[in-house]
């Protein structure tokens, strides 16, 4: 049993708090991301969690045991580093056997579960080279290779993709998905990417400034944001946010106005200031009640990326068929899936005012 | 200068230019090391009289007398014994107080800056304090070691061996370890934190991780500075001549101070010229060590 659970956990440095009251549970055998942008906090938390930090305040406990005054070698868990951090003067054999020979492991053992791991990975034929004469994939396949010999309960990974080129980065990704399968192991994923996290997880922590802003599935957490940031930060291109005013079924932006389900809102929303927000997707072109100017029209190949100007509002973008016909400077008509749509609060938290099950019915 | 057909006008003048930029180089080079090494190679042909410079030549008998003498071997014997204890003392110390000073504490910047003293403080200077610390009759360091019980009598520790050898080994170590924390802790604030971050989730305790991290780093580092303490120990004069004169007799009498007193105390300038180019010789073996060690670095 691995579970992980954070508890009220706290990290501040001499001069700023990297961490503020974290509460996270990860079940055994999950594989979770954690994710944000830079200083969010995410890598102080794995860190904490590998027992190279230790919390200010709080509780670790991996498998039910507090580990906050245990230290790293001691706690069931491997780490692949950004940066790979390989021993250079050793063969990646000898990189991989590492932990095992600190561990007191004999040499037969050591071999057999060296060539295991390097099977596993495809590393057969590199065993006998220095990291230096790797390219970066393979010295990120040597990492792995070292985390996994050891067949730790726990696996960290910080950023382990990010110095791939983007073709090695989609394969690894694949390749993580199917070695999380086959070993079943609990895994903490920290990225700054949201696809990684998006296409890996089972779920994914967002957090911004230290604080958690949402835990839950990638499904969950793109159709029902918790809050403006998670909205805002997740969504390639992300949601559309338009500040407006809400009463009864009616949201007002720059002039014009749109209806509104009020039944899928929760029932202590009041009218007044509020931010709708709707992906590029759910944004019907020519057919609604806004009136809109086709500003700028990219295209990706598989669509195309419509960016609109609307009034009262920031520029508003929109996806499309790659075939659909629309030409720059064109004034259109557009409307919002009704189905679709989320509202915040404008202030404080910008916490989501729709009601939870909403999309759970969905198809 | 090569006119090859395949160079262009401005590769011609790019290599004009280099030539131009090298010459004074070359040209003092040669004055103040190739010509005074060619006279010294000439000059050992000849037994020579200093005062005068006057001579006869007498082809390789200097160096037959070098060979089978008892002199010149012990000499060597003396300087190798000085240059190997005092450089593994340097290595230690200056390695131990590198990793001291790559922690971080309070007035650390202080620390390192007064780690360099004796490295800067003046040979003579450094001597005569020295000197003062060691005298049998009134020096510190016997007056301590009575208090605190190692000894019963004052040691005679200039006058007599192994004391004498001691005494300049220890000296020597002091005064040059500052110039192995300063290379070695260069190299060491540039090895990566995620080298020890990933040795400690491997199991590694802080010896391991020594020997498993930060000394593989230094290995070419340490390669370097071993040999270029190496040449420079080996020919160390002023520090022995001032300490013990190479005394008492011959005991601390390195090759150095052999070829300066065959010249300059026994007026034979042409030995002393071969002992020199004798040791040179053995020298040359740390030399083309050190070309090819830093040579292959590069590859």
């Amino acid at each position: 049993m691995a579970d992980i659970e954070l508890r009220n956990v706290r990290k501040a440095f001499i001069n700023f708090v990297a961490l503020e009251d974290l509460n996270l549970r990860i079940e055994d055998g999950e594989f979770v991301a954690l994710l944000g942008p830079s200083g969010c906090g995410k890598s102080t938390t794995l860190r904490m969690l590998a027992g190279l930090e230790f919390p200010t305040d709080g509780e670790i406990r991996i498998g039910g045991k507090v580990v906050n005054d245990v230290a790293p070698g001691k706690r069931d868990i491997a780490m692949v580093f950004q940066s790979y951090a390989l021993y250079p003067h050793m063969t990646v054999a000898q990189n991989i056997a590492y932990p095992l020979k600190k561990r007191g492991v004999d040499k037969a053992e050591r071999d057999r579960k060296v060539e295991r791991a390097a099977a596993l990975l495809h590393l057969e034929p590199l065993l006998s080279r220095k990291p230096k004469q790797l390219s970066g994939g393979q010295q990120q396949r040597v990492a792995l290779g070292r985390a996994l010999v050891r067949e730790p309960e726990v696996f960290l990974l910080d950023e382990p993709l990010s110095n791939l080129d983007a073709k090695l980065r989609s394969y690894m990704r694949i390749e993580l998905i199917e070695l999380h399968r086959q070993l079943g192991k609990t895994m903490v994923y920290v990225t700054h990417d949201q696809l990684e996290a998006m296409t890996m997880a089972h779920r994914i922590a967002v957090m911004n400034g230290g604080k958690l802003q949402q835990f839950d599935t990638p499904d969950a957490i793109y159709n029902r944001p918790a809050n403006l940031f998670v909205a805002d930060f997740i969504g390639t291109p992300s949601m559309n946010l338009m500040e407006g005013s809400l009463s009864g079924s009616n949201f007002t932006v720059g002039g014009q106005s749109v209806t509104i389900d009020r039944s899928r809102l929760k029932p202590e929303t009041t009218d007044g200031a509020a931010v709708l927000g709707v992906r590029p997707e759910d944004i019907m072109l020519g057919d609604g009640t806004i009136d809109a100017v086709v500003e700028l029209v990219e295209n990706t190949g598989h669509e195309k990326i419509v960016a609109l100007a609307v009034k009262g509002c920031d520029r508003i973008l929109a996806r499309a068929p790659s075939g659909s016909a629309i030409t720059v400077g064109e004034a259109v008509k557009i409307g919002f899936d009704q189905t679709k749509t989320h509202l915040f609060e404008k202030d404080g938290e910008g916490r989501r005012l729709n009601l939870d099950q909403d999309h759970n019915s969905l198809p | 200068m090569p006119n090859r057909p395949n160079q262009t006008t401005l590769e011609r003048q790019y290599a004009r230019l280099g030539i131009l930029l090298i010459a004074p180089t070359v040209v003092v080079f040669s004055a103040v090391i190739v010509y005074p090494l060619l006279a010294a190679i000439y000059l050992s042909l000849f037994s020579i009289y200093t005062p005068t410079l006057q001579g006869e030549f007498v082809g390789i008998d200097n160096y037959v007398k070098l060979l089978s003498g008892k002199l010149f071997w012990q000499s060597l014997g003396v300087t190798l014994t000085w240059t190997v204890g005092t450089l593994t003392l340097q290595v230690i110390f200056g390695v131990a107080m590198a990793l001291l000073l790559n922690r971080s504490f309070w007035f650390r910047s202080l620390a390192r800056s007064l780690v360099l003293f004796p490295y800067f403080l003046s040979t003579v200077v450094a001597v005569l304090v020295w000197r003062w610390l060691f005298n049998d009759l009134y020096g510190a360091l016997n007056h301590i070691l009575m208090r605190v019980g190692v000894i019963d009598m004052p040691l005679d520790w200039l006058g007599s061996m192994p004391n004498a050898m001691i005494g300049i080994i220890l000296v020597g170590a002091w005064k040059y370890f500052p110039f192995v924390v300063i290379a070695v802790l260069a190299r060491l604030q540039t090895i990566p934190e995620h080298l020890y971050e990933a040795a400690k989730i491997d199991g590694a305790g802080p010896i391991a991780r020594f020997f498993d991290v930060t000394l593989p780093q230094l290995r070419s580092v340490l390669t370097v500075i071993i040999l270029l303490r190496a040449i420079w120990d080996f020919k160390e004069f002023d520090l022995i001549y001032l300490l013990t004169g190479g005394g008492p007799v011959t005991s601390t009498q390195t090759l150095a101070l052999l070829v300066y007193k065959e010249a300059f105390s026994l007026n034979q300038m042409g030995q002393a010229a071969a002992y020199a180019v004798a040791m040179m010789l053995v020298m040359l073996v740390f030399m083309v060590v050190y070309i090819r060690r830093t040579g292959t670095k590069e590859t």
